[in-house]
């Protein structure tokens, strides 16, 4: 019996901190387990005794690259809770702020942290050695989503505009007019952006996913929807926790969620491109069928060209929204309190993040759960990368552990945003 | 910013940056530089303070001659103790490991700026070795000490850079705007 051990020491393009253990036996691979060990964050222990005006502020603390996620879930589920509906231009101006997270969040994966597994490049630093332009183009792009951040959130990271009822400021049309410059310009480079993935070579492996995400009947999905699959899921937000679970497993301090009848399931743009193809527009419909890409992808290589789709379709939104921006009337809505329960379930980049907050009469937060994208995620990393292994046992370590990498990176998980390593061991008997 | 400057003295645009998290300890030494470097340097030398992701500044970069980073080092067993690097002569090195909890930190964002050829000519970062980086705590005495020690290096560094004394006494030389971007982290 023979025993090998393959580590990596650093991992910079992923952001967390955990450990991979793939476990081979008779050239089966018997177990891949992601080991989560940081340290739990509390958030929902803190949260309690809180009250509802200081929801958005506090649950923005936990994602520096997806802020707007927790922010919209918890308004949406405070504004639920107290028989609250923002629509109009306050509706319009939560997805144009969302639109900047994806374009923001995507550009920094796709460019600065994907790409560079597919060109055989350590990192962005030796890929802009070769492709200058293209890293120019994704610091472009970054900037452009930031600048949405900034202009509507008051601030790039860890936005203060948002409250329940609406914003504490909103726009000028002047105002935005800067952005939507810039905007147009974003959409030039997403295109190009999306040419230049999808020429990618691709490992040959399709999933057999269960995808979720939500749906709304005319849009694609940012803020609102029905939770539905590819199989027989179609739900209101409220009903989640009668088909989800979540699991402690011995492995990860992170939960590991679960469709209680059927297991694992994805989250993020493979399953909102899956359930959502028919409410994009002609432009990207077109352009995604250029890239090569059918309406459903199942190869998890491939969602790096989903996640430039998506950086166009947040700019055409953009641009939309902006170009049909009028100022309300009022910032934000009254909202008045009351004892109540509230769900909320937004489209953050790497997925459905899901809230719920019991209030009492006045308020204060009385109990709360959240469920972020990556710890639904987790059970469907673990089995790619099961599988991923599985067709390369016969390759050298050194390359199992890059693709095993890439196979990670291919979710752009957001494990946490306080550390970045990942130790990974094959062991082999 | 702009601002009014010394005539004949902007022929060097200079950038100042103080790095770090205001609410773990030491590594708020960046921020708090910064801070107490406010109204001590010409009109014209623009003061960010940055908690995170550097990438954001990589194309603003390209505009100035000279870039003066101020940020916490990882302890080496004299907290306090104040590097000055001059990346026209060498690199950054990796025993100060400076403190950075994301991706893309000074080190690489330097790297990353440079290969795309948009970093400034002259590059200095001061580096103050810490000695705690725990939540909620102050800078601890010994980084404080060097705070106002580092802050007149670099109204210094600056006089250098733009051909100046770096004297502070003229007219001109006030009204410091401190521009806070994303000044605070996960």
């Amino acid at each position: 019996m023979a025993t090998k051990s393959i580590r990596v020491d650093l991992l910079t393009r992923v952001e967390g901190e955990g450990a991979l253990d793939l476990e081979v036996s008779d050239g089966r691979v018997t177990a891949a387990r992601l080991n989560i060990f940081e340290p739990p964050r509390f958030f929902e222990a803190f949260l309690r005794g809180r009250g509802y005006a200081e929801t958005p502020d506090i649950v923005a603390r936990i994602c520096g690259i997806c802020p707007i996620a927790y922010q919209m879930s918890a308004v949406h589920a405070i504004e639920n809770a107290f028989g609250v509906t923002v629509d109009g231009q306050l509706r319009a101006l939560r997805r144009l702020i969302y639109c900047g997270e994806w374009i923001e969040s995507h550009a920094l994966h796709v460019v600065m942290l994907h790409a560079p597994d597919f060109l055989g490049a350590s990192d962005a630093i030796q890929m802009a050695r070769e492709h200058g332009e293209m890293v120019r183009n994704g610091l472009a792009l970054k900037k452009a989503g930031n600048e949405l951040m900034r202009v509507l959130g008051g601030r790039e990271i860890h936005p203060v505009n948002v409250k329940a009822g609406g914003f504490y400021r909103v726009p000028s049309r002047a105002e935005l007019a800067p952005v939507a410059e810039n905007l147009a310009r974003a959409h030039e480079i997403a295109v190009g952006l999306v040419r230049w993935v999808a020429a990618f070579s691709f490992p040959p492996l399709e999933r057999d996913y269960e995808f979720v995400a939500l749906r709304h009947p005319d849009e694609y999905p940012f803020n609102e929807g029905r939770l539905v699959s590819n199989r027989d899921l179609d739900i209101d937000i409220a009903d989640y926790e009668t088909e989800f679970e979540e699991r402690h497993v011995a492995h990860s301090t992170a939960l590991h969620s679960m469709l209680k009848r059927r297991g694992a399931y994805l989250v993020g743009p493979l399953a909102r491109y899956a359930l959502n193809f028919d409410r994009l527009p002609a432009s990207v419909k077109t352009l995604a069928r250029q890239a090569g890409l059918g309406s459903v992808c199942r190869n998890p290589f491939q969602s790096i060209i989903v996640r430039a789709l998506e950086i166009v379709y947040a700019c055409e939104e953009a641009l939309r929204l902006i170009a049909a921006y009028r100022p309300p009337e009022v910032a934000a809505l009254p909202v008045v309190p009351r004892a109540g329960t509230g769900f909320g379930c937004t489209e953050a980049p790497r997925g459905t993040c899901w809230h719920r907050y019991d209030f009492d009469a006045e308020g204060t937060i009385r109990a709360t759960r959240i469920v972020p994208p990556t710890s639904q995620n987790q059970p469907c990393i673990e089995a790619d990368l099961a599988a991923v292994a599985a067709s390369i046992l016969d390759q050298p370590d050194e390359f199992i552990r890059a693709r095993c990498e890439q196979t990670i990176r291919n979710f752009d998980p957001c494990i946490s945003c306080s550390a970045h390593f990942l130790k990974l061991s094959v062991h082999r008997t | 910013m702009t601002g009014t400057g010394r005539p004949g003295a902007a022929s060097c645009k200079v950038l100042v940056i103080g790095l770090g998290n205001p609410h773990r300890g030491d590594d708020a030494t960046g921020a708090i530089v910064a801070q107490a470097l406010c109204g001590r340097l010409p009109a014209d030398v623009r003061v960010v303070v940055r908690g995170s992701d550097l990438l954001g500044l990589i194309e603003d970069w390209a505009g100035f001659d000279g870039l003066v980073c101020v940020d916490a080092a990882a302890p080496l067993g004299t907290p306090g103790r104040i590097h000055r690097i001059d990346l026209l002569a060498r690199r950054l090195p990796k025993r100060l490991a400076l403190t950075s909890s994301h991706a893309f930190g000074l080190a690489e964002a330097i790297e990353l700026a440079r290969t795309l050829q948009h970093a400034p000519r002259q590059i200095i970062v001061y580096a103050v070795e810490g000695g705690s980086f725990d939540c909620g705590t102050p800078l601890t005495p010994a980084v404080a000490a060097a705070v106002h020690v580092v802050a007149d290096q670099i109204v210094a560094e600056v006089g250098r850079l733009r051909g100046t004394s770096g004297r502070v006494t003229q007219a001109g030389y006030c009204g410091q705007t401190i521009t806070r971007e994303n000044d605070e982290c996960t």
